[in-house]
């Protein structure tokens, strides 16, 4: 049986032996080398730009800049980003395009014989700017009198999204309440790291396509931007997907995919007719790129002596930065989360998207929930704490239930196992009982360690994620399968799979396989899949929001269904093809938030036991219990590599990775100063525990789960904290320094 | 400058410019492309290939430096057809995601149990520590270094002992 089972992964043996090629791989040795000019600037005005100069320099062919752009602006949601800052407006958009309004704003594009001549180049063109006042983070931005970085939207005030929640009879909820806890939190930002930097290639295809293969998440809304950008219909685009560095929500949006598309168009009609590649260095990727959102949510909820929820108020302000990316969509994720995963009877939630000069936040693995989560679940222990109630037990009494109402007044979608997923986790993180206090460690050899000063503690949390776009997005997945044979079998000998799905490293491509292996009836080696290439496959929207497996699934049982039908009719080879539309969502009510948002969810907790030495502030996670209900495991091999690199991913946005940023500027560009957990660096055991309880509309059952261990961690290892120290921390990473420095002011332990 | 080496077993010779770092010699000069480049600070180990037998990032040192050395990248590790036992055991446990991290870390795992045949759980984690990977969460790797080494344990003894080390 192809569901359920544990195939090699399709991509495996050409990971081994190095034959499989990533985007720079892929750029041949005589391609020209472009460069992405970024402006270096927070916030300015440009007032002049000559590229003469660039132009004559030895080996440069070419310059492009913002007058190069038929429609110079973009955007995945929101189209508010010049491709290139320019000094004049090329039409077709009311985004000023003279303003930088980030450091990695695109000021021009050097393409050159080599790298070295683009480098030249790079340096010899000559911009004057105009400073502008710099909103280096949302304080600023929100300040009175600060100046508009989009004066275009007509809004009057860099806040730019609000969404609200307004639900029963807050007088009633606080009346009601025997223990009200407040707080407000403070969530960094997370930056991907993803192992393999921006790297693309652009030419022209045999067919007169404007050919850009590059690293993505979603190969149709790629070809959609860049047809925009260069104006010209989408199906004289084409973007293919070579292996893909890992993504986490980084290559959602677009990096080069427009530049490089432009520039091969442009040399084209100039008859240059030679690729054009682009290999970022991780600086430029790390300067270059969306961050997960910093924000602030401030909290204040009601439970009654039972320790149900009785009011939920809260505000949350996300740093969008100087372009919407997905901020948009984050938000209205974040929104939702902010009550928890709970029955809320009354309830006032507030959210709102800044703009700033600071990097943009965007897509990362759970796209707004784990900042929601972190609030929602300390605010839960806090409680728990307040009433003297049992982590556990509090969140029986108030987790959402087949037929809950959600804090948007519509019922659940079928199928809500939060309960049962706390209870098992709640069960497994007993068992074994809690081990012994621990041994004395220390992160420097040379630093002995003080037993005297470690602390135990154990922590719990629990989420929920949808799967799949939210609030009205118009979701769709389409697959091909076609079936061959001579006439008069009964049985195809074997299939092709044409889909888009972009497979980042969760081994989407080898899933897809499985999917369809098991629709159709064959064994795996006979299902030939063909992927993430605009010109072949139809659009299956975008690897993110744990949604490719179950939206895939969907897309690949009705195109095999469609192939039967076409087989038993006597087609040779018999085509079927689908394109699967889940049960439609819908958009917020902006007074009151009332929608159906969303089809499907995954449900999560976890529990962690760590060590922290209140000597030196570090922290050890001992043990972490990461419980999912996944509805069916495709492929549980693969379902337990999501939840240890998650976890692990988690790791490093909690206890870690510290995108230091001053004046709106990146400090810490460098994997040698943004530090992702290394080998050593996790947590010591990480016990997967995979539930099955089938979601009624998930392909065979299954729910999505990819972005599911990365909700809960920072409150599960916050609550740990505060079980061993008193303290609680309401803010992020806990860095050693950051740690004991709170641990001083607390005074405590 | 003219810079000749060994690479998986054959002659190569390119004229590169003095400043050429390995890894750029292997990917641009010799045409491998199965080395990989993560950081610009030796941070990462996407880049790891083994230099006359020894784990190192190709990113700290330049061509002309190991003129005359003998190569190893992941494109020569296999013996023809069949892969090398550390390949095997990487798509045995899943030791990869996206793959980018997977040539030098195959490549420093092979180095780690040259040295120390059967390695404790923590040694795997010290030896591999200069090589990150932000997918697996590690424990897909540390797995299939502890695999290979307890069911390839006699490749790895004799790789040992041929390396002088006893195990």
């Amino acid at each position: 049986m192809s569901v359920g089972g544990t195939p090699r992964r399709i991509d495996s043996e050409g990971k081994v032996t190095g034959v499989t090629e990533y985007p720079a791989d892929r750029i041949p040795p005589d391609a020209l080398v472009a460069k992405v000019v970024f402006t270096n600037q927070a916030h300015a005005r440009l007032t002049s730009l000559d590229v003469r100069a660039a132009e004559v320099t030895p080996g440069v062919v070419a310059v492009f800049t913002a007058p190069d752009v038929p429609v110079n602006v973009y955007g995945l949601t929101l189209p508010d980003q010049p491709v290139f800052v320019g000094t004049s407006h090329t039409g077709r958009t009311d985004v000023p395009c003279d303003v930088s309004r980030w450091e990695a704003d695109h000021l021009a594009l050097v393409v050159a014989e080599t790298a070295h001549a683009a480098d030249q180049a790079a340096a010899a063109i000559v911009a004057t700017w105009e400073p502008l006042p710099v909103l280096g983070d949302i304080d600023e931005a929100m300040a009175p009198g600060a100046p508009l970085l989009h004066p275009e939207n007509g809004l009057g005030h860099n806040v730019y999204t609000t969404y609200n929640i307004r639900k029963g009879d807050m007088a009633a909820g606080w009346a009601a309440a025997a223990a009200v806890v407040e707080a407000t939190y403070e969530v960094p930002y997370q930056e991907h790291a993803y192992l393999q930097p921006e790297a693309g290639m652009a030419y022209i295809d045999d067919h007169g396509r404007v050919t850009v293969e590059i690293a993505g998440q979603w190969t149709h809304e790629d070809r959609e931007q860049i047809a925009h950008a260069l104006d010209l219909p989408e199906d004289e685009i084409r973007v293919i997907y070579p292996a893909i560095g890992g993504a986490f929500g980084g290559r959602e949006d677009t990096s080069l995919q427009i530049v490089l598309a432009l520039a091969a168009w442009r040399l084209h009609q100039r008859g240059e007719h030679r690729p054009v590649g682009c290999v970022w260095s991780r600086e430029e990727s790390i300067v270059g790129h969306h961050k997960r959102h910093r924000g602030r949510i401030q909290a204040r909820w009601g439970a009654d002596a039972e320790g149900r929820i009785t009011a939920v108020e809260s505000e949350a302000w996300l740093d969008a930065g100087g372009y919407n990316y997905t901020s948009n969509k984050v938000l209205g994720n974040l929104h939702l989360g902010q009550g928890g995963p709970y029955e809320v009877p009354n309830a006032q939630v507030t959210s709102h998207a800044v703009y700033t000069n600071a990097v943009p936040g965007g897509a990362f693995r759970g796209f707004g929930g784990p900042q929601s989560a972190y609030v929602a679940e300390c605010q839960m222990n806090k409680l728990a704490e307040a009433l003297g109630l049992d982590p556990v037990e509090i969140r029986r009494r108030n987790v959402l239930r087949d037929g809950s109402i959600g804090i948007t007044q519509t019922p659940m979608p079928d199928g809500v196992t939060i309960a049962q997923v706390v209870e098992a986790c709640a069960a497994a993180a007993s068992t074994p009982p809690p081990a012994s206090p621990s041994e004395p460690f220390t992160p420097f050899a040379t630093l002995g360690p003080a037993a005297g000063d470690l602390r135990r503690g154990r922590g719990f949390a629990c989420a929920f994620k949808n799967v799949g776009f939210s609030f009205g997005f118009p979701e769709r997945c389409e697959a091909e399968i076609v079936l061959h044979g001579a006439v008069g079998d009964d049985a195809p000998h074997g299939a092709d799979l044409f889909h888009a799905g972009a497979d980042v490293g969760q081994g989407a491509h080898t899933v897809f396989t499985q999917m369809a292996a098991e629709a159709l009836g064959l064994p795996i080696e006979r299902v030939h899949g063909h992927f993430s290439d605009t010109a072949i496959t139809g659009d299956s929207g975008s690897a993110s929001a744990s949604r490719l497996t179950w939206m895939a699934g969907n897309a690949i049982l009705g195109a095999a269904e469609e192939a039967d039908k076409a087989w038993r009719n006597g087609d040779r080879p018999a085509v079927g093809k689908f394109r699967y539309v889940p049960p439609p969502t819908e958009a917020l009510d902006p007074e009151t938030g009332v929608c159906t948002p969303n089809f499907s969810y995954g449900y999560v907790a976890q529990a962690v036991e760590l060590t922290v030495d209140t000597g030196t502030g570090h922290i050890r996670v001992d043990r972490v219990v990461s419980t999912h209900d996944v509805g069916r495991a495709i492929n549980p091999d693969l379902v337990v590599a999501q939840i240890e690199g998650g976890v692990v991913q988690a790791h490093g946005y909690v206890l870690s990775e510290d995108l230091q940023v001053r004046d709106a500027r990146i400090q810490t560009p460098r994997l040698s100063t943004y530090l992702i957990p290394g080998i050593g660096d996790g947590p010591t055991v990480i016990e997967p525990l995979i539930l099955e309880l089938a979601d009624p509309i998930g392909p065979w059952g299954a729910r999505g789960m990819a972005e599911m261990p990365m909700m809960t961690y920072a409150p599960a290892v916050v609550a740990a904290l505060h079980d061993a120290t008193g303290v609680w921390f309401d803010a992020f990473p806990l860095t050693p320094s950051r740690v004991l420095a709170r641990l001083n002011e607390s005074g405590r332990p | 400058m003219q810079v000749d080496m060994t690479v998986n077993g054959q002659d190569r010779s390119a004229d590169v410019e003095a400043r050429t770092l390995l890894v750029y010699y292997l990917r641009d000069a010799v045409g491998l492309t199965g080395t990989n480049v993560g950081c610009d600070t030796s941070s990462c180990g996407a880049c790891t290939v083994l230099l006359n037998g020894e784990s190192v990032k190709s990113c700290t040192i330049l061509a002309a430096q190991v003129r005359g050395a003998d190569v190893t990248t992941i494109e020569g590790l296999a013996d023809g057809t069949a892969l090398h036992p550390m390949q095997q055991a990487f798509m045995e446990c899943h030791g990869l995601q996206c793959g980018y991290c997977t040539p030098g870390m195959v490549l420093a795992a092979t180095s780690l149990l040259a040295d120390n045949p059967r390695p404790t759980e923590a040694e795997v984690r010290e030896g591999l520590e200069g090589n990150l990977c932000r997918c697996t969460g590690y424990h897909n790797i540390v797995k299939a270094v502890l695999h290979t080494a307890e069911h390839d344990a006699a490749f790895w003894q004799a790789r040992a002992s041929k390396s002088g080390v006893t195990a």
